[in-house]
């Protein structure tokens, strides 16, 4: 009798798990990240190379107005302002002359600028346009993989990885073809310290945090 | 017209020919549009310098495109892919916009990057230049900069390419949105497209601007419009608009042509029979001129037809002198001396061109001499044997009789020759232009508003200014190298105090081989650069093993000899090097060329001081002019005395003599002071006009004189007279309302010409006592 008790239990336990797995949708998953614009969220970004040997880590402000119009202000471990409005990419540090140069020639921030705008605005179908967008995970922690449909950014640039926690994306990540790539902890994931031996999927991995 | 058998033999005979050779001449005649042609041989080396910049030199082949219509990131889109596009076709020598692509760097002077920076000839390529590289590198790429930068970094942490990119752009660098150049008003994206072909050969221009309207066609931005400005593509646009016209008013002048032959001889054959000793002559001139020149330049073309326009005066003079008791051979055969006079004497003229010096008037002198001399033999020995006796003499017609009678009663004003004189000089010596044109800009037929764009447009891009130039003379290449390197401190020098824009010269390009042997030195081997690179790896996020390509290339610097001007001429900067770097071996000349001289006395304190010459091409411009004028203007003279000789070895009496040259000389001066009342200055075009003028004004007052004892000559004389000039006055008065500044000289005063020489002819050439 206890053991029919224990199945049955075990079966309702699995079952109710099982139903709190059921993978998100992700039409409502984007659409529930939409935040109102303009607005500005703490970051934390980690990038990775095979020619580090410890990844390089920022901290500062991201700013949305329009779509397409983002300004990334870094402010640890220096100054630095990247503004990218109508196409053109201007970044000026301290103490240094301002460069800009067209989005054209930085396809990987213009493939982050699509994934991030069309999140921001919670438009499922405008990222569906550019990637195939498969989620996976439970509402409190799922991941959103974006593969550009263009073959060649396919090529180069990799997918998306985005992971989040309910209405919060909480990271993002893009990998490049020589093993390194870049990790944008957004948020309440930006308070997390990174430490000198950590690796893209190792940072990856602790978002969210529980 | 003769209607016998062998009459219409011979005129089928004609016809035939005159097509055949005008076949011929269509199928193997070039005509060339080398206004160099028309200019004298140059004489200094500054005037060499002038003439090659005006056809074949770099500067020359230099088009400026202008992309508009369409939001900036469009049009910086459309000028990356034209570039894109053209940049291998070998139609362009290069086409830039600016762009600094690391990418774009040639590959075959990837090594020599040490060698070409001058960043580590103050600071040594040590720990400390190291650290601060590698510390910058890391922050690029934690920014947006890094996704470019980073393939480059192992191999060049110090990012000298980029250094060597920025030295090879224009040292006024003209605005810059999107990484590619717009104007300073940030509306129009600009180019540079140099083409393989020289500025006067047309039809490759054109087929060079038309790849140049197909990739902008390919990049597909919508609205966008392309105005492309430079040397070559004016030598297109002159060429179609001087043909444009040159249709529109040759139908219009053969329409009025035809209405006045029509009226004036009551039939067809009028027409026919004047026509055919005119288009004789033409074809006569090509052929001379093919033959002997091998092509024919569009102005002597233009200047050649409109010269046939004495030549119509044969026929004209032999339908009008026609009676009906007489043969035409007869008719011919009275007014052979008179009209030989004419034609020697205009021809010995013309001959006088032949020792100009000046390819065009040569071919100029060939195409008359050959076309009038064939008109008036073909007038006199062809003709007649097509025209049957007149069936009426324009010697009994009444109307005409009347003028005569009506012109008789006029006073005899052989003192208006004087007075008119007198005026002519005094409006010339009072005009307020100068009576000389010794502007080059006037020989072009290009509109002044073209060229000021062109030349806004070029200074925006920072391109030469082609005026003010520094020539340094060596015997090779490193002399001339080794004496611009010295001379780079004192150039920064005047920039820095605004004395000028900005400079270029081949040593910013190519430094000397001694510049290059000291950086290698300076290079450090390769353990002191491990050591180095481990300090730096050590206090920034680097791996030191990450920089092993770096090693690699430091390593291949230390070892490479020299660079010389062939690699970096094949690498693409040729066009700058050949430019910068000129002349046979042994005499080389190195040119410091500016954009923007504000203070010219500092420039040439510099020359002065460094023992180089300071050019000024515009002065070199006007001294070729005025040059050529002096060569014209004495052949000018020397036709003058020319023709009062044969003028007067054929009338043998001093007063006949007076009478026929003083219309001649009296209208010149009048035709001059007209044109200077216009506030016209003259030019080269307007001197070979008066030639014409004189040679009119001969025919019209030899004629008149010869006629001046029978009242039924001087008739026929009225009438052939008034027909000439009409036919003559409708030509040139269409030409006087052309577009094209040549054209105009041409028309402008010979119209003025032919009423002053027709009044004047008319009024002087009478004999005391008025005829009975």
């Amino acid at each position: 009798m206890s053991a029919r008790y224990a199945v049955l239990i075990a079966a309702v336990g699995l079952s109710a798990s099982l139903g709190a797995s059921a993978a998100p949708d992700p039409e409502s998953l984007i659409a529930a990240l939409a935040r109102e614009a303009p607005a500005a969220v703490e970051f934390v970004e980690a990038r990775f190379s095979s020619l580090l040997r410890e990844p390089l880590v920022v901290a500062g402000e991201l700013r949305y107005g329009e779509p397409g119009d983002l300004e990334r202000r870094v402010m640890q471990p220096y100054r630095e302002v990247a503004a990218i409005r109508g196409g053109a990419v201007r970044v000026e540090r301290d103490g240094e002359a301002p460069r800009s140069f067209s989005l054209k020639r930085a396809p990987e921030l213009a493939q982050f600028l699509a994934a991030f705008g069309a999140l921001l605005a919670g438009d499922a179908a405008a990222l569906e346009k550019s990637f195939v967008v498969t989620a996976t995970g439970q509402d409190a922690a799922w991941t959103l993989v974006l593969e550009p449909r263009d073959d060649r950014g396919r090529r180069r640039l990799g997918a998306i990885e985005v992971r989040g926690s309910g209405s919060d994306a909480l990271c993002i990540a893009m990998r490049d073809e020589r093993d390194g790539g870049s990790v944008l902890l957004i948020g309440t994931a930006a308070a997390t310290p990174i430490a000198p031996d950590a690796t893209l999927d190792t940072v990856l991995a602790r978002c969210p945090a529980e | 017209m003769k209607r016998t058998p062998a009459a219409l033999l011979l005129l089928a005979l004609w016809i035939g020919g005159l097509a055949a050779a005008g076949a011929f001449a269509q199928r193997h005649l070039g005509v060339s549009s080398d206004l160099r042609l028309f200019l004298p041989a140059p004489a200094t080396a500054e005037q060499r310098l002038l003439l090659e910049g005006l056809g074949e030199g770099p500067a020359a082949r230099v088009l400026v495109v202008a992309l508009e219509g369409a939001p900036p990131e469009a049009l910086a889109d459309a000028s990356r892919a034209i570039v894109a596009r053209l940049a291998g076709d070998d139609a362009f020598l290069f086409v830039a916009n600016g762009e600094l692509e690391l990418d774009a760097f040639p590959d075959a002077l990837l090594p020599y990057r040490y060698l070409l920076s001058p960043t580590f000839d103050r600071r040594p390529l040590d720990a400390d230049a190291l650290t601060a590289a590698l510390a910058a590198r890391a922050r690029d790429l934690a920014s947006p900069v890094g996704a470019f930068l980073e393939p480059w970094v192992a191999r060049d942490p110090t990012l000298e390419i980029a250094t060597v990119l920025e030295r090879w752009q224009p040292t006024v660098e003209p605005r810059r949105e999107l990484d590619v150049w717009f104007d300073r008003a940030g509306e129009r994206a600009l180019l540079l497209a140099e083409t393989r072909a020289p500025a006067f050969a047309p039809d490759d221009q054109r087929a060079a601007l038309a790849k140049l309207t197909a990739a902008l066609a390919e990049a597909g931005v919508d609205g966008a419009r392309m105005t492309v400005s430079g040397a070559g593509r004016f030598s297109v646009l002159m060429e179609e608009r001087t043909r444009a016209e040159a249709q529109r008013l040759g139908l219009a002048a053969s329409a009025a042509m035809l209405l006045l032959l029509l009226v004036a001889y009551r039939g067809i054959a009028g027409v026919v029979l004047s026509a055919l000793p005119l288009v004789s002559a033409g074809l006569a001139g090509l052929a001379a001129v093919g033959v002997l020149f091998g092509s024919v330049h569009g102005i002597t073309l233009a200047f050649g037809f409109t010269l046939i326009g004495v030549a119509q005066d044969y026929p004209l003079h032999l339908l009008s002198h026609r009676r009906p008791d007489r043969e035409p051979h007869a008719v011919a055969r009275a007014l052979w001396p008179t009209l030989a006079t004419g034609v020697a004497s205009t021809c010995i003229a013309y001959l006088t061109f032949l020792f100009s010096g000046v390819a065009g008037l040569e071919q100029l002198a060939c195409f008359t001499v050959a076309g009038l001399a064939v008109a008036s033999l073909t007038s006199r020995y062809l003709l007649p044997a097509l025209m049957s006796r007149a069936s009426r003499d324009f010697g009994a017609s009444a109307p005409l009789g009347r003028l005569a009678t009506a012109i008789a009663k006029l006073p005899n004003v052989a003192w208006a020759g004087a007075a008119l004189a007198t005026v002519g000089a005094a409006i010339v010596a009072l005009a307020p232009q100068p009576l000389w044109s010794n502007d080059l800009a006037g020989l072009t037929p290009v509109p002044a508003d073209l060229l000021a764009a062109d030349a806004a447009l070029r200074t925006e891009l920072g391109t030469a200014d082609l005026r003010y130039m520094l020539a340094v003379e060596a015997v090779e290449d490193e002399e001339a190298l080794a004496h611009l390197e010295r001379l780079t401190p004192e150039l920064d020098e005047l920039v820095r105090r605004g004395a000028i824009g900005g400079y270029d010269h081949a040593a910013r390009y190519l430094p000397s081989a001694a510049t290059q042997r000291a950086r290698q030195a300076r290079l450090p081997d390769e353990r002191s650069l491990r050591a180095a690179l481990d300090a730096a790896a050590a206090a920034t996020p680097f791996r030191a093993a990450a920089f092993e390509p770096f090693v690699a290339d430091l390593k291949r610097a230390r070892e490479l000899p020299p660079l010389t001007a062939e690699p970096v001429r094949a690498a693409g900067l040729g066009a700058r090097i050949d430019m910068l770097l000129r002349g046979a071996d042994g005499e080389r000349t190195a040119l410091v060329t500016f954009s923007g001289v504000h203070d010219l006395k500092a420039l040439g304190e510099l020359a002065a001081s460094s023992g180089i010459v300071l050019l000024d091409l515009k002065q070199a411009a006007e001294s070729l002019v005025a040059r050529q004028r002096a060569r014209i203007l004495a052949s000018l003279a020397a036709a003058a005395v020319l023709l009062a000789a044969v003028v007067t070895f054929a009338l043998r009496r001093r007063d006949r003599v007076l009478r026929v040259l003083a219309p001649m000389a009296v209208t010149t001066l009048v035709v001059v002071a007209a044109l200077q009342a216009l506030g016209i200055s003259l030019t080269l075009f307007h001197l070979i006009s008066l030639i014409l003028v004189a040679g009119l004004g001969l025919d019209y007052a030899l004629f008149f004189e010869h006629a001046a004892e029978d009242p039924a000559e001087q008739r026929r004389t009225l009438h052939a007279v008034v027909v000439c000039s009409l036919s003559t006055f409708f030509v040139f008065a269409l030409l006087a309302t052309s577009s094209l500044p040549v054209l105009r000289a041409i028309g402008l005063p010979v119209a003025i010409g032919v009423v002053g020489n027709f009044v004047l002819a008319l009024l002087l050439t009478r004999a005391r006592a008025p005829s009975r």
